[in-house]
C-alpha cells in the first residue's frame, strides 16, 4: 500500500515537469482512440466486472450504488 | 424519507426544466459577448445496447454451489443537449431485463410440471415480502438449463436443486435507471463544474444518487486536475430464502405451518423427521435495509508530448449499512443437514446430477456494516503511428475487508481506414479473498461474519475483446435531422478461474443533430 502511494507521488512529480504541447500540435492527442476516459458502451462491461469481481473504482466511472446481487 | 421511482423521475424532469430555463437567460447575456466556441456544438444522441450471458457453478443463493446461469439485455439512451455556449445537460435513461437462475432459487421448491400449477405473485404478509409459491405447485414448471437432464417425474412431491433454475417469482426482473448531469465551463474553458442526480429501481433494490464534480485545466490545457463527489442512498427489499421467510412468518412451529404444512423434511440419511429438529437459529432478520455509499474521486491527467498522455485516478469510498445480500444462504459445518425433495439425491447433493433435493439454509450471509475502499489507477495512451494506438490501464485496489486486487488492461486500436478501427483488447484481474469468505459448508455457527459468495473469493479473471468502430466526422448518413457520427460494436469473453464464464456483446450508435458538415 505505502509502496503504491509512493509510486503515485513520484509519478505526479514526474508529470509536473513536462513541457506544454500547443493546441495546434494536438492532432494525435485529439484522436478518439487517445481518450483518457472509457467509451460510452464500455459502461456495460464495467458494470458486470464490478458485480463479478470484488474490486471497483479508480477508472473515472461509478464507484457505488446498485446491489450487484444477481 | 421514502422516495418512489415516479416522484424521483418528476424531480429529475423538474431539474431539466430549470436547467433549460436558466440556459434561456444565459443565452441573452451571451449575445452581448464576443463569439466563443460552444462546448458542445449540437445535440448528441447515444443509443447503447448490450447482451450479456454468464454461467458458473458457485451460486451464493445456494450457499456457494449450483448454477449461476444469467442472461441480461440492456438498452440505454443518452441525450446531451447544449443549453448555451457554456452549459451542457445530459439525460441518461436505461432499462435492463434479466433472467437469473441464481436468484430464482430464493424459492427453489417446485412441483414437477405434471402436477397442477398455481399462478405466482409477490405479496406482503406481516410486512414480509413473499412469493405466492407453495407446495401445491407454486414453483410452476421447471426451467431446465442446456446440458442438464430433466428432473424425475414425481407429481405432487415438492423438489428443488441448486443445479437448476426454478420459476420462482424472482426468476426474471427489470432494472430501470435514469440520471441527469449538468455541466458548466468557464469562458476560457479552464474550469468545469457539474452536478448529477440519478435513480435506479429493481425489485430487490432501489438506488438514489447525487453528486458534483470540479475540473481545472492548466498549462495550455496540458494538465488537468479534478475532484468528484458522489453519494448513493440505496434501499434493499429484505427478501429471504423461502424456508427462512417461513420461520419469520410463523415463528416456533413453522416446520408444520404455511409452506411446510404437509411437506416432508428429510435428514442426511433421507429419513423423514417427525420433530421440529430443523430450526435455523443462526438466521437473524434484518432490522434495517439501507446501504449508503460515499465516494470522493481525485484525478489528474498530463500531456507528456505530442503522442503520449497519462491520467491518474484515486478514489476514497465508504459504504455503510446492509452490505450483505438477504437471500444468500449459508450452511454451517457444525449443524445437521435437512432437505426437501427426493431422498435418493442426497448423496449427490453437491453434484449437477442432483436434480431433486434442496438443502434447507442455516442462516443468511452476514457481513460488517462498513467497508472502506481505496482504488488507485493509472491510464497511459500512446499514439504509435497513423495505424496503431496503444492504450493501457493499471489499477491497485485495497479495502478493509482484506481484499487486495490489481487489474491490467491493454487495448491496441488498429486504424483500418479513415473510418474503420479494429481494437483487440486483453484484461487481467486478480484478487485474494475477503476475510469473511468460506466455500459451501465451511463456516461454523460461532463466526460473527460469513459469506459463500464467490465474487469475494480468491480468483483471477481474463477477458478477451474485439471491437469494430466506424466514425464519420462529416455525418453523411442521415435520418431526418440526425447525422450518424459513429458506431461501435464490441464482443468480450470473460473467464474466471473458479469456473464462471461470461460473454457480452455491446453496440453503441451516436447521432448528431444538425446540418450536414
Amino acid at each position: 500500500m505505502k509502496k503504491n502511494i509512493f509510486l503515485l507521488i513520484i509519478l505526479m512529480v514526474f508529470l509536473s515537469s513536462c513541457v506544454a504541447v500547443k493546441e495546434y500540435q494536438k492532432v494525435y492527442l485529439n484522436d478518439p482512440d487517445m481518450k483518457l476516459s472509457s467509451q460510452e458502451n464500455e459502461r456495460f462491461e464495467s458494470t458486470f466486472q464490478v458485480y463479478r469481481e470484488g474490486a471497483s473504482g479508480a477508472n473515472g466511472g461509478k464507484t457505488g450504488g446498485g446491489c450487484g446481487c444477481n | 424519507m421514502q422516495l418512489s421511482f415516479s416522484s424521483l423521475t418528476s424531480l429529475l424532469i423538474l431539474c431539466c426544466i430549470c436547467a433549460t430555463f436558466q440556459s434561456g437567460s444565459a443565452q441573452i447575456i451571451d449575445s452581448s459577448k464576443v463569439y466563443k466556441k460552444k462546448v458542445l456544438e449540437n445535440t448528441e444522441i447515444d443509443l447503447l445496447m448490450s447482451l450479456y450471458k454468464q454461467d458458473g457453478i458457485h451460486s451464493p443463493v445456494n450457499g456457494g454451489i449450483g448454477t449461476e446461469n444469467l442472461a441480461d439485455q440492456t438498452a440505454t439512451i443518452i441525450v446531451s443537449i447544449p443549453l448555451n455556449a457554456d452549459d451542457v445537460l445530459t439525460v441518461d435513461a436505461g432499462i435492463s431485463a434479466y433472467t437469473s437462475a441464481s436468484s430464482s432459487n430464493i424459492n427453489p421448491f417446485m412441483v414437477n410440471s405434471s402436477a397442477p400449477l398455481k399462478s405466482l405473485s409477490w405479496s406482503k404478509i406481516n410486512g414480509i415480502i413473499t412469493s405466492g409459491a407453495s407446495k401445491g405447485g407454486g414453483g410452476g414448471g421447471v426451467v431446465v438449463n442446456p446440458g442438464y437432464p430433466v428432473p424425475p417425474a414425481t407429481p405432487g412431491i415438492p423438489t428443488g436443486t441448486p443445479w437448476l433454475a426454478s420459476t420462482g417469482a424472482s426468476h426474471s426482473e427489470n432494472l430501470k435507471n435514469l440520471s441527469t448531469n449538468y455541466s458548466h465551463s468557464s469562458d476560457d474553458r479552464n474550469l468545469i463544474w457539474g452536478s448529477n442526480i440519478s435513480i435506479s429501481d429493481e425489485f430487490t433494490y432501489k438506488s438514489f444518487g447525487f453528486g458534483g464534480n470540479l475540473t481545472k485545466l492548466y498549462n495550455d490545457k496540458n494538465t488537468e486536475i479534478g475532484v468528484k463527489g458522489l453519494v448513493f442512498l440505496d434501499k434493499w427489499r429484505s427478501i429471504y430464502p423461502t424456508e427462512l421467510k417461513e420461520k419469520l412468518l410463523y415463528g416456533s412451529g413453522f416446520q408444520t405451518s404455511g409452506y411446510f404444512s404437509g411437506v416432508n423434511i428429510l435428514d442426511q440419511t433421507g429419513t423423514i423427521i417427525t420433530s421440529n429438529s430443523y430450526n435455523p437459529t443462526g438466521f437473524v432478520p434484518w432490522t434495517s435495509n439501507g446501504r449508503d455509499s460515499y465516494s470522493l474521486s481525485f484525478f489528474g491527467s498530463q500531456i507528456l508530448n505530442k503522442r503520449f498522455q497519462v491520467a491518474l485516478f484515486f478514489d476514497l469510498v465508504l459504504q455503510q449499512g446492509m452490505l450483505s445480500t438477504p437471500y444468500h444462504r449459508i450452511y454451517f459445518s457444525d449443524k445437521p443437514r435437512y432437505y426437501i425433495g427426493i431422498a435418493s439425491d442426497i448423496p449427490n447433493y453437491t453434484s449437477p446430477t442432483n436434480l431433486g433435493v434442496y438443502q434447507l439454509a442455516d442462516a443468511i450471509e452476514t457481513l460488517p456494516h462498513s467497508r472502506f475502499k481505496i482504488p488507485m489507477g493509472v491510464r497511459m495512451n500512446y499514439y504509435l503511428n497513423e495505424t496503431f494506438v496503444l492504450r493501457s490501464y493499471y489499477r491497485y485496489y485495497y479495502d478493509n475487508w482484506g481484499l487486495r486486487a490489481y487489474t491490467v488492461n491493454l487495448d491496441l486500436p488498429v486504424k483500418l481506414s479513415q473510418s474503420f478501427t479494429l481494437t483487440p483488447s486483453y484484461r487481467f484481474y486478480s484478487q485474494n479473498q475477503v476475510d469473511y469468505f468460506g466455500p459451501y459448508e465451511t463456516h461454523v455457527s460461532t463466526e460473527k461474519y460469513f459469506t459463500s459468495d464467490y465474487d469475494l473469493s480468491k480468483f483471477y479473471t481474463q477477458q478477451y475483446s474485439l471491437a469494430l468502430g466506424y466514425a464519420d466526422v462529416f455525418t453523411q448518413f442521415r435520418i431526418g435531422s440526425l447525422g450518424l457520427k459513429s458506431i461501435n460494436l464490441k464482443y468480450s469473453h470473460f473467464d474466471r478461474s473458479d469456473g464462471l464464464n461470461a460473454d457480452i456483446m455491446t453496440l453503441g450508435v451516436k447521432f448528431v443533430d444538425g446540418e450536414k458538415k
